[in-house]
């Protein structure tokens, strides 16, 4: 394959490096070489989804719903992009009808046929054809050609390995002074002793505050200084963090546990988080399968189960200023059986919503329930919803779920009684299959 | 004596070299002092007797006032920075919202900054049509925030809150925005949320209106109480409040949802006149496990 392998998240989504940000999403793209004689190790990628990164362009192939297996991706990195080809408006053509858009990309290979972000050897075009005539394909090739020249993959992303792991108040980057890891500068007594650290204090101090006029001077200025800004605010963070733990002073408890769920949200913020600006039609599948990769760690932490509410706090929280709605994150939720999302809703008598690992199965509770109900007590007085809930530690309302969940499975047997609900084990399962036993002896 | 001195030297100097990163300050340190040590321990010793340790008291002294001005007064000044910064964010927030939006990259960025600063990102006004159409982005983003407060407090109220502490709780986040938050905004940012499931609900116990965040599936304070119940086979409202020190609301909102769902039962007749719930599906001894412990059974 000319092409690169590109990672794909458990539900199917890109997985992104660090510093790279999804631009665009499009559907029913094909990519093909344009040449007659094609390599032999050539596949045409036919029907897939695209997605235009800062990075990297990505071919997503679509993924079939009854196969469970891994769909494929493949990734063209931007350098190795010569020139765009946008598709010619206005043709003859375009008077009979809509046509397939196609863009063409001349991309540059080695000799020895892979592709080459420097050095080519030679260059070949490979075309992209958008098939979904509703898509909106001028905006994707216009979003293409901003990235182009944006050329975000030749900035290093500073720390973004670990965000908030920086060493507190680390040498100043954002000065544009020194930008090695080491302090290199040579030892003189001018920066010795007390006076030399008053005086590089203060001058720090004094370009902190001018880089902070200067970057909120307006919004083109902010944009520009982003990355020294993020920087900064990181140091003043970590600094007041270190200072504020010594003197004790000025945080009252709330705004301490506000500033770990602070810390918590950033761990697990969205970078690009998929709107409906970037995914058009594409917006609540690709949503869905965000919002999957998303839960699933938080699931770990919360004993496998969410209320779907705190779900869509953190998953709002994580995508900073683009909020979905509440009807948007259930219909994302809903699309998780289609897009063989590690996880599920699940509704309960209530009507309360929450949200599951699908690894978190029913089975195992029913068979600690069947385990329970054999037991002496269990056998004599059967077992409420509060017994359940002791010995598996489930809440009790949740416990009465399982119990009804494992009676709807046959599993239990009710007795509604006057001192409550209880369930004992249920025999005639086992009735049935003695009767079938006694019959095929008979015969 | 020789150590001690250095010692001392050495914290102040990495006091105030504190905006190093600690290794690279102690490696930076290392190499430095490893000249200026010996001077003073030549000092030291050239100056032996009382007046010599007096003499190094006091430098140690004036050191370490020093230290800690310089340390103050940079603290000051980095509170004073993220103010501004702060405020700039703020504004920014509010004036470039969709711009911030069209770009990417940038609204990654811009995010970060927020999220650094403490700056809540979410700061739409009310405006007209959403006050009287309840449209925009202000009940959604009002509802983000009324949900974080509740989980932020969650280790505190078990999930419930006072709807007056909880709007407090949010106007505060959300200082920057012009008009005030009201209990009547925040009603209506909950009633936003009905679509996410029946858990998140506001009630009414006595004259105080609370906003429950933990559906009764996922609430622990029942095992809790349950838990309590073992020994006796009841509890008491007043029992469980002095064991558990949870708020009163608390207590009566789990009490009131065990009676519901059909696991408790109510007894008054009690010559003390405490309400008694009793408990008399769990078997009373809670021998029932998985195990299968041998057991008497419970009294009936």
């Amino acid at each position: 394959m000319l092409l690169l392998e590109a990672q794909l998240s458990e539900s199917g989504r890109p997985i992104l490096q660090p510093g790279e940000i999804e631009c665009q999403l499009i559907d029913s793209t094909d990519i093909d070489l344009e040449q007659e004689t094609k390599p032999p190790y050539w596949n045409p990628l036919l029907g897939g989804i695209v997605s235009l990164t800062t990075h990297r362009i990505i071919w997503i192939e679509r993924t079939r719903k009854k196969e469970p297996v891994q769909s494929r991706a493949f990734a063209i990195p931007h350098p190795a992009v010569h020139a765009l080809e946008p598709p010619k408006k206005g043709g003859l053509k375009s008077l009979f009808g809509k046509q397939a858009v196609k863009l063409r990309i001349v991309v540059g290979i080695r000799k020895d046929g892979a592709l080459a972000t420097r050095d080519a050897a030679s260059a070949v075009r490979v075309v992209m054809v958008f098939r979904n005539l509703d898509s909106n394909s001028d905006a994707f090739v216009t979003r293409f050609q901003e990235v182009l020249e944006a050329k975000a993959w030749t900035v290093i992303p500073p720390t973004s390995a670990l965000p908030g792991r920086a060493h507190p108040g680390s040498e100043p980057s954002f000065s544009g002074r020194q930008d090695g890891s080491q302090p290199s500068r040579a030892f003189t007594t001018a920066h010795a002793g007390v006076s030399g650290i008053l005086k590089r204090e203060e001058a720090q101090a004094k370009q902190a505050d001018e880089t902070l006029q200067e970057a909120f001077g307006d919004l083109n200025a902010l944009m520009s200084k982003a990355k020294d800004m993020v920087a900064l605010a990181e140091r003043i963070r970590m600094r007041l963090a270190g200072s504020s733990g010594g003197t004790g002073g000025g945080t009252d408890e709330g705004e301490g546990s506000r500033q770990e769920m602070q810390d918590l949200l950033l761990s697990v913020g969205i970078a690009s988080p998929v709107t409906r600006e970037n995914a058009g039609a594409l917006y609540h599948q690709q949503l869905s399968r965000q919002l999957s990769d998303f839960v699933g760690p938080l699931l770990v932490k919360s004993n496998g189960m969410m209320a779907l509410v705190d779900v869509y706090c953190f998953f709002n929280r994580a995508r900073g200023t683009e909020l979905i709605s509440p009807d948007d994150l259930l219909q994302a939720c809903r699309l998780w059986e289609r897009v063989n999302a590690p996880v599920r809703l699940r509704r309960f008598e209530s009507g309360v919503l929450i949200v599951q690992a699908r690894g978190h199965s029913d089975e195992a509770i029913f068979a600690q329930l069947a385990q329970l109900v054999k037991t002496p007590d269990g056998t004599h007085f059967g077992i409420s919803a509060s017994d359940a809930a002791r010995a598996l530690g489930l809440p009790p309302a949740l416990a009465k779920e399982e119990l009804l969940a494992a009676e709807y499975r046959g599993l239990l047997c009710r007795d509604d009684g006057a001192d409550g609900l209880r369930f004992y084990h249920n025999f005639f399962l086992e009735l049935d299959s003695l009767q079938e036993a006694a019959a095929g002896q008979q015969q | 004596m020789e150590r001690a001195a250095s010692g001392i030297t050495r914290k102040f100097v990495l006091l105030a070299i504190g905006r190093l990163p600690e290794e690279l300050g102690r490696s930076w340190f290392d190499k430095c002092f490893r000249g200026l040590d010996r001077p003073l321990r030549m000092a030291f010793r050239r100056r032996p007797g009382i007046s010599g340790l007096q003499g190094a008291t006091a430098a140690r002294a004036q050191y370490k006032t020093l230290g800690e001005d310089v340390a103050k007064v940079r603290t000051e000044q980095m509170t004073e920075q993220l103010a501004t910064f702060k405020k700039s964010l703020e504004d920014f927030a509010q004036k470039y919202k969709n711009d911030i939006k069209k770009q990417p990259a940038f609204r990654a960025q811009f995010h970060e900054m927020c999220a650094k600063c403490g700056v809540d990102p979410l700061a739409s006004n009310k405006g007209f049509w959403a006050e009287l159409l309840g449209i925009g982005d202000f009940y959604y983003e009002l509802g983000v925030q009324i949900v974080e407060a509740c989980l932020a407090t969650r280790p505190h109220n078990g999930g419930l809150i006072d709807l007056q502490d909880l709007r407090a709780l949010v106007a505060k986040k959300r200082r920057t925005a012009k008009e005030p938050v009201t209990e009547d905004d925040c009603i209506r940012a909950i009633g936003k949320l009905k679509a996410l499931g029946s858990g998140f609900e506001i009630f009414t116990v006595g004259s105080r209106r609370l906003v429950r965040s933990v559906p009764t599936e996922l609430n622990r304070d029942h095992n809790e109480i349950l838990e309590m119940a073992q020994g006796k086979g009841f509890v008491t409202a007043a029992e469980v409040q002095a064991q558990k020190g949870w708020p009163p609301g608390r207590v009566e909102d789990a009490l009131e949802t065990l009676l519901r769902e059909g696991l408790a039962m109510i007894d008054d007749g009690d010559p003390d006149g405490q309400r008694r719930f009793w408990f008399p599906c769990s078997s009373g001894d809670g021998n029932l496990s998985i195990e299968g412990q041998l057991g008497e059974g419970p009294i009936r």
